[in-house]
């Protein structure tokens, strides 16, 4: 809960409304680096997710009246941004996820991948990976598994049920398996496993 | 039975197979090392993706969102305030065009016999700006401009190009700005050397935050209408204040705002032109 001299998200929101003219600011700027993950790994591309993020913000802005507390604050800044961002990706359909072809280049990708242990290697690996999800499949992975949001919420943010979030997390996982399954280290008991094959036992 | 393929351990993974075949998913686990271990790492994903920290928001990107963020609040405020003065008052005369002096002074300044009393209880009040003969009807009406010879002061706008090739952030107005933060420590002494100074950061360079809805009423009764070149908070004589740089398109003025500066309360600290040859006080 916040303390005094750190009003709850709510608080701020009621204060901007109201007039204040910094409330806003301060709320923004206390999710924002969040808001930004969800909008960059959703879009993967900086200058697209820089653009979703500034018409979330000013979305936000102009609609916070419109906000009736039947989620958290920070629910319904990031079903703006996802919405946002999914909007922009409709909208000039410019970086839908890869095709089939695509995947060769991804593979060059991880190829030329250093130390898979090392933050920053995995973190490209990652951000190279979710390009191959639909968009829809991507926000719902990012919104869940990124940014740690139940479903319950990440229904909210996407605007679609708890079931639809679970699907596409599920699809999402299993395609994203083949390709960061070399990221996962040695874990006690597992062994690699060839994800796509199937057969009989 | 048939190994379940990984679209169908992740849906069982996420509760979305339940039943006689969840149940039969369940057994294949329990006596499938292989699919099992398939499992471990469906699980891993979701682990692996939690694991990654999130990408820092890019300087440049908390600049602009900064920026586009003032520009809303100036255009909500300036709504509001059309709103009531539209209720209030007829709109304000516009201002015939040539010299353009800082109505500042004439207007919103001068007029109001308290502002005085404030700015001369500041230290360096209003008298070290401008002179109390300006203090006339003439002025209040906004039709006088002040003089540097009669206010003894560099306050007024001296012609000729500022020395140096300062870095302007462009764009920015009286009512949508950034606010620079910074820590410089100014003087009477320093001052017209180091508001040069910050005008040489490139923008790029520098830290910015929405400034509060104060200081935007400060900064824009004090630039009134002229162009502003930079508002950075400083120190003056070791106290907060804020360094506002506007320019008339003849010259450069650097004005110290004290804290409680506002818009009905335009409390100056000191000025001085950055103009050549005209250093402060």
């Amino acid at each position: 809960m916040p303390d005094e001299g750190w009003p709850a998200d709510q608080e701020l929101l009621r204060r901007h409304v109201a007039g204040d003219a910094e409330a806003f600011g301060e709320l923004f700027r206390r999710h924002r680096d969040r808001l930004w993950a969800v909008a960059l790994r959703t879009l993967c591309d900086p200058e697209e997710a820089a653009d979703a993020l500034q018409d979330a913000m000013v979305s936000a802005f102009r609609r916070a009246g419109d906000f009736r507390g039947e989620s958290a604050v920070t629910t319904w800044l990031h079903r703006i941004v996802v919405n946002a961002s999914l909007d922009r990706l409709r909208r000039r359909a410019a970086r839908p996820a890869l095709s089939a072809g695509d995947e060769q280049a991804f593979e060059a990708l991880v190829a030329q991948d250093g130390d898979p242990a090392r933050t920053s290697d995995t973190r490209l690996d990652v951000n190279a990976a979710l390009r191959l999800l639909p968009p829809q499949q991507r926000a719902a992975l990012v919104v869940v598994d990124m940014l740690g949001f139940s479903v319950a919420d990440a229904a909210v943010i996407l605007d679609t049920s708890p079931g639809t979030v679970k699907s596409r997390c599920a699809r999402a996982r299993a395609r994203l398996l083949p390709h960061l399954a070399h990221l996962q280290g040695n874990r006690s008991g597992s062994q690699s496993v060839s994800p796509a094959q199937g057969g009989d036992t | 039975m048939t190994h379940p393929d990984t679209d169908v351990l992740a849906e069982f993974r996420a509760g979305l197979i339940t039943g006689r075949r969840g149940a039969r998913i369940t057994a294949h686990l329990a006596g499938c090392d292989r699919c099992t271990a398939l499992d471990d790492q469906l699980a891993g994903v979701s682990v692996l993706l939690a694991s990654v920290p999130a990408p820092a928001m890019p300087d440049s990107v908390a600049r602009r969102l900064d920026t586009a963020l003032a520009a809303e609040v100036a255009s909500r405020d300036n709504a509001e305030r059309a709103g009531d003065d539209g209720a209030a008052e007829s709109p304000a005369p516009r201002r015939p065009g040539g010299h353009r002096g800082f109505r500042l002074l004439t207007l919103r300044v001068l007029a109001p016999a308290a502002a005085v009393v404030v700015l001369a209880a500041g230290g360096y009040g209003l008298s070290r700006i401008v002179g109390p003969g300006q203090m006339t009807a003439s002025s209040a009406a906004g039709s006088a401009t002040p003089s540097a010879e009669s206010s003894g002061h560099a306050y007024a706008p001296v012609a000729g190009p500022a020395k140096g090739a300062v870095s302007r952030p462009l764009g920015i107005t009286p009512t949508n700005f950034p606010l620079v933060t910074g820590q410089r420590n100014l003087s009477p002494a320093n001052l017209a050397q180091q508001a040069r100074a910050a005008l040489l950061v490139p923008p790029s360079a520098r830290t910015t935050k929405t400034p509060s809805a104060q200081l935007r009423g400060c900064v824009g009764t004090l630039a009134s209408g002229h162009q502003l070149d930079l508002v950075e908070s400083v120190r003056f004589e070791g106290r907060p204040a804020t360094l506002v740089v506007v320019s008339t398109g003849e010259g450069e003025t650097a004005l110290i705002a004290a804290q409680d500066c506002s818009a009905t309360n335009p409390h100056v600290l000191d000025t001085t032109s950055l103009t050549s040859g005209i250093s402060g006080p």
